[in-house]
């Protein structure tokens, strides 16, 4: 057919206004000279993949003209995204085509930190890695090597780290800096796990509960989507947050709580559905158990009583929860998912989200809490250790490796729930020796150094390790830090496992090549077996199609198969008829009361516990996402970086006429260790923020010049987060108690005390100075 | 009479961005100063006399009625052939390298006949256009409502991709479309007392976040100076 006739054919404006469809439909007929002579994407070859530009993992369509990537789109297929995807995954392109990529194996050959390397052969690379970590096993035991792993890839070495025993074959950033404490919050009360990517049916909510949530700023597409969809269906939206974040912009309430304080607003609001008889009585009397416990447990906090403490008015406490009580039990009460905040009571103050939810029966019906799905795909290994790598290492005929003498999940009696050990115990470890010594790190995807808080620390404990190896894409700065790095191909260029998300509705999606992985980099999963091979392992599988197709033979697809549509979808049931309610808790019912947690020595009920008040002359530095940028993996990308460069400095007005300051002044931070910004960073002056807060985007302030888009621009939150305590329950590290004064042109800036601090909060002690 | 045009839900919209870089990589735009068909600019949180508002403008060629981009071009007159991408039917009409097509309402810029001058540039009060010099010979560019997209049924790139479904997309020629019937329930513009050349992208929402959004309205005849 020719192009003319085509056109004619094609329906002109009417159609395109009417339908979505996929360009290889309406292109059928063009040669493909003719189809990639078409302007913009169009007439490009299509190939469905995953997105991997964050790890929410959106189904895309890649669109390939003359051999080079051109667009990517959201996978029309897909129940959850459709065609949408974010400003990332549309960027995803300049990953692949990122200048700065790492392009070959390399040695380190300067200092670590200096980013002075050979460039080396795989064989090479792979033969030292091995040789270090048969060397490490050999002279302090098995344990003495932890992996920090985060993304796609790093699910391949993982197995390997798992598989030769050591208790610290994980150190996700994504759960001991992030999601732990509101996991283990719902595990404990739901029996699953219900965050991570939320459990929420925001789509069908009549009412939305949000904490300092970033959402519109943090983007899922799906949570998102359905979030707006729920808003446009009329759902009273609440926010409770210290910022006027994107979701308060939309709010119907915002509460600007005093940071550290959400507890007394969650047991006040508690005290109030029960004393006002608002509670979801058939739930709470067939479901839950409990009540009564919590009954007599919050009688005493009344919302005048959280009204001083949350630096909130009382009229407007009580509206929020009068609304959620109207709507229950269709609420959402969405517990977001960076949990680690304040330390002691980032577990408790999820429980006290999840008894609220409870007490609102917002369980497995539309607009609540809901029951995922489960994937019909086969669990496979990968690989296997037939013969331990390192003689001596075991007992003859000894199949597991016996844990330490002591563990570093020892302080942490809920750790032992999760993969790997808390990050604070492994650093400390590295640095001390105690409990065990830590002489090998690998690190794969995940740039620790703008991650951990106190990147200090972080430095010096990498410093006394015997070898670290780093598998990624970019040089970031803890790249930088490695004795051999191991180019990663990009998600564009591999095979990787299987993908699903879970939620109201579902599919299973393949992640696979786009075009060929460029200069020498090689897609992890090959990368992982020659390592394996290397320590003596046996792999199950030769090929990624080898390998997914035994896991997709259960549901009767294979890669052949999936290939063209990238991926099938499957029913879901979310919602559950209250006559067949169940829960996979330790009694069955939905946990108000955790008994669990007594009898470990927590309280079963939370507990008021607010965190210190900032220091005289200081105030306490929030941190949030820009929607352009995943955590501080995707600055050195040419258009998101166009998008959005660096980072500025929320400021409230009231705190900036105090100290005569206007939109676009440069300060310098000062933390309450006595650390500095690496430069000065601009001033945003807004009434979108509490007096006694700054709020600074994350992931800025790149340090590794090697990232010649990003590097300098904006500031690191993470450098100015130098103070952290421990969750007690299971080891998360805290992230928000740490404070910033300014200085400007040489004189220091305290911030003034505009709100009034209670007797009932601490104030922060500085312990030390830098 | 057709005339494309968008509406663009200020009350879904949480300014993301994907339609900035969908457009981008759809059109090749380079990175570079003020190289952009399609932008989002952040508005608060700011005190409005509503109350506290946080909204964005989502930006594009407004596709005006009364083109001053047109009036500015410098190249000469050419008789020019167009064609309806719906009914087929042609018309001929002598234009410049840049002009409003007078079947959809879509001001185009004949890239081969582009002198590169820069006047339509610098004429555009919403700074809609950029001037490519990352091209061998620069040339103007900017937003076409991804006319070659639709003409082969396809939905412009930046309503494809957005995760909020706050794009609109569609005919106000057409008083049943969905444009249409936003924009008679009261959407707003982008124009002053000072310059009113009417646009054709309208925005809804909160009266606070349209309050902040109108104070984006260009003041200056910017035209009268090329």
């Amino acid at each position: 057919m020719k192009r003319r006739d085509f056109l004619k054919l094609s329906g002109g404006v009417c159609a395109a206004l009417a339908s979505l469809q996929l360009d290889s439909k309406f292109l059928r007929g063009l040669s493909a000279a003719e189809a990639a002579e078409l302007p913009g994407s169009l007439g490009a070859k299509e190939v469905p993949s995953v997105c991997d530009m964050c790890f929410w993992r959106c189904p895309i369509v890649a669109k390939v003209k003359n051999g080079r990537v051109v667009k990517i789109e959201g996978n029309p297929r897909s129940p959850t995204n459709g065609t949408r995807i974010c400003a990332r995954g549309n960027a995803g392109i300049q990953l692949l085509y990122d200048k700065d990529r790492l392009k070959y194996p390399m040695k380190r050959v300067g200092a670590r930190g200096e980013g002075k390397w050979a460039k080396i052969s795989w064989d090479e690379a792979l033969d030292e890695i091995a040789y270090n970590i048969k060397e490490t096993m050999k002279k302090y035991g098995v344990h003495s090597m932890a992996f920090f792993d985060h993304g796609a890839s790093a699910g391949f070495f993982r197995e390997i780290f798992e598989e030769l025993g050591t208790e610290n074959f994980s150190n996700e950033p994504a759960f001991f800096q992030c999601v732990g404490p509101a996991l283990l919050a719902y595990l404990y009360t739901v029996g699953y796990q219900a965050v991570g990517n939320a459990k929420v049916d925001l789509a069908n909510a009549k009412a939305i509960l949000l904490f300092a949530s970033h959402l519109g700023e943090n983007i899922q597409v799906s949570l998102v989507k359905d979030f707006i969809e729920g808003l446009a269906k009329g759902a009273k939206l609440i926010v409770v947050d210290p910022r006027f974040s994107t979701a308060a912009g939309k709010a119907d309430i915002w509460l600007p709580i005093r940071p550290g304080t959400d507890l007394a607003l969650l047991l006040a609001w508690t005290n109030y559905l029960i004393e006002n008889d608002l509670y979801d009585k058939d739930f709470v009397k067939n479901h839950c158990i409990g009540f009564e416990e919590v009954k007599k447990a919050v009688k005493k906090y009344d919302l005048d009583w959280a009204a001083k403490i949350c630096d909130l008015p009382k009229e407007d406490i009580k509206k929020a929860i009068d609304i959620l009580a109207q709507n229950k039990p269709h609420v959402g009460v969405h517990p977001g998912r960076h949990s680690a905040w304040y330390g002691r009571q980032d577990v408790q103050r999820h429980r006290a989200m999840a008894i609220l939810t409870g007490l609102l029966g917002a369980v497995g019906l539309p607009g609540g809490l809901y029951f995922p799905p489960t994937p019909p795909i086969a669990k496979v290994k990968l690989m296997e250790c037939h013969e331990f790598p390192v003689k001596g290492i075991f007992e003859e005929g000894e199949k597991e490796v016996p844990p330490p003498e002591v563990s570093l999940k020892e302080d942490y009696p809920f750790a032992e729930l999760f993969h790997g050990s808390p990050t604070d115990a492994i650093i400390k470890a590295t640095l001390t020796g105690k409990p065990y010594p830590i002489k090998l790190w690998g690190v794969c995807g995940v740039n620790i150094i703008q991650t951990i808080p106190n990147p200090y620390q972080t430095k010096e404990a990498i410093k006394n390790l015997d070898f670290i190896f780093c598998v990624d894409n970019i040089p970031t700065e803890s790249v930088l830090w490695a004795d051999i790095v191991l180019p990663d191909a990009t998600y564009l260029e591999r095979y990787d496992g299987l993908y699903s998300a879970q939620e109201t509705k579902d599919y299973v999606a393949l992640r696979q090549p786009v075009v060929p992985p460029m200069f020498e980099s090689r897609p992890a999963f090959q990368i992982a077996l020659e390592l394996g091979k290397r320590l003596g392992f046996k792999a199950n599988y030769t090929s990624e199609v080898e390998w997914l197709d035994a896991q997709l033979k259960k549901a009767g697809y294979s890669v052949a198969k999936l290939s063209k549509t990238g991926l099938f979808t499957y029913e879901v049931n979310p919602y559950r008829d209250r006559k067949h309610l169940s829960f996979d808790t330790d009694s069955g019912k939905y946990e108000l009361a955790s008994e669990a947690f007594a009898d470990e020595d927590f309280p079963a009920i939370p507990e008021p516990d607010f965190a210190p008040a900032p220091p005289k002359g200081y105030a306490r530095l929030l941190y949030g996402r820009v929607p352009v940028h995943t955590f501080a993996k995707t600055m050195n990308n040419i258009w998101l970086n166009n998008e959005w460069p660096e980072n500025h400095l929320w400021v409230n007005d009231e705190v900036a006429r105090a100290l005569g300051l206007k939109t676009g002044d440069e300060v310098i931070l000062e933390n309450q260790d006595g650390y500095r910004s690496e430069k000065p960073v601009k001033v945003f002056v807004t009434p979108g923020i509490r007096p006694d807060a700054v709020y600074l985007p994350h992931g800025f302030g790149s340090r590794s010049p090697m990232l010649k888009t990003a590097y300098g621009k904006g500031v690191s939150d993470t450098f100015l987060i130098t103070h952290y305590e421990q969750e007690p329950m299971m080891g998360a590290s805290s992230h928000r108690n740490n404070f910033v004064r300014f200085i400007k042109d040489g004189k220091v800036l305290s911030i003034p005390e505009i709100r009034p601090v209670p007797p009932e909060i601490p104030r922060f002690e500085n312990r030390k100075r830098a | 009479m057709s005339q494309w045009a968008m509406v663009i839900d200020l009350n879904r919209c949480v300014g993301c961005h994907a339609c900035a870089i969908a457009c981008r990589a759809e059109w090749q735009v380079p990175v570079g100063e003020g190289y952009r068909r399609n932008w989002v600019k952040r508005l608060g949180p700011a005190n409005t006399p509503h109350g506290l508002a946080f909204t964005f403008y989502p930006g594009l060629c407004n596709h005006c009625d009364h083109p001053v981009c047109v009036s500015v071009c410098t190249a000469d007159e050419e008789e020019k052939v167009f064609k309806c991408p719906k009914t087929g039917k042609t018309k001929k009409m002598k234009v410049r390298a840049t002009y409003k097509d007078p079947f959809t309402g879509v001001v185009l810029i004949d890239k081969d006949r582009c002198l590169g001058c820069g006047a339509c540039v610098e004429a555009c009060p919403y700074k809609a256009r950029y001037l490519n010099e990352e091209l061998d010979e620069p040339k103007a560019d900017k937003c076409t409502f991804c006319y070659e997209r639709v003409i082969r049924g396809e939905v412009p790139a930046c309503v494809k991709t957005c995760i909020a479904d706050a794009r609109i997309f569609g005919d106000l020629g057409d008083p049943n479309s969905e444009v249409s019937k936003l924009v008679k329930a009261g959407a707003k513009r982008l124009v002053s007392k000072e310059v009113n050349i009417g646009p054709n992208v309208y925005w809804v929402g909160k009266e606070k976040d349209l309050y902040l959004l109108l104070q984006q309205a260009p003041k200056e005849k910017t035209w009268e100076n090329v």
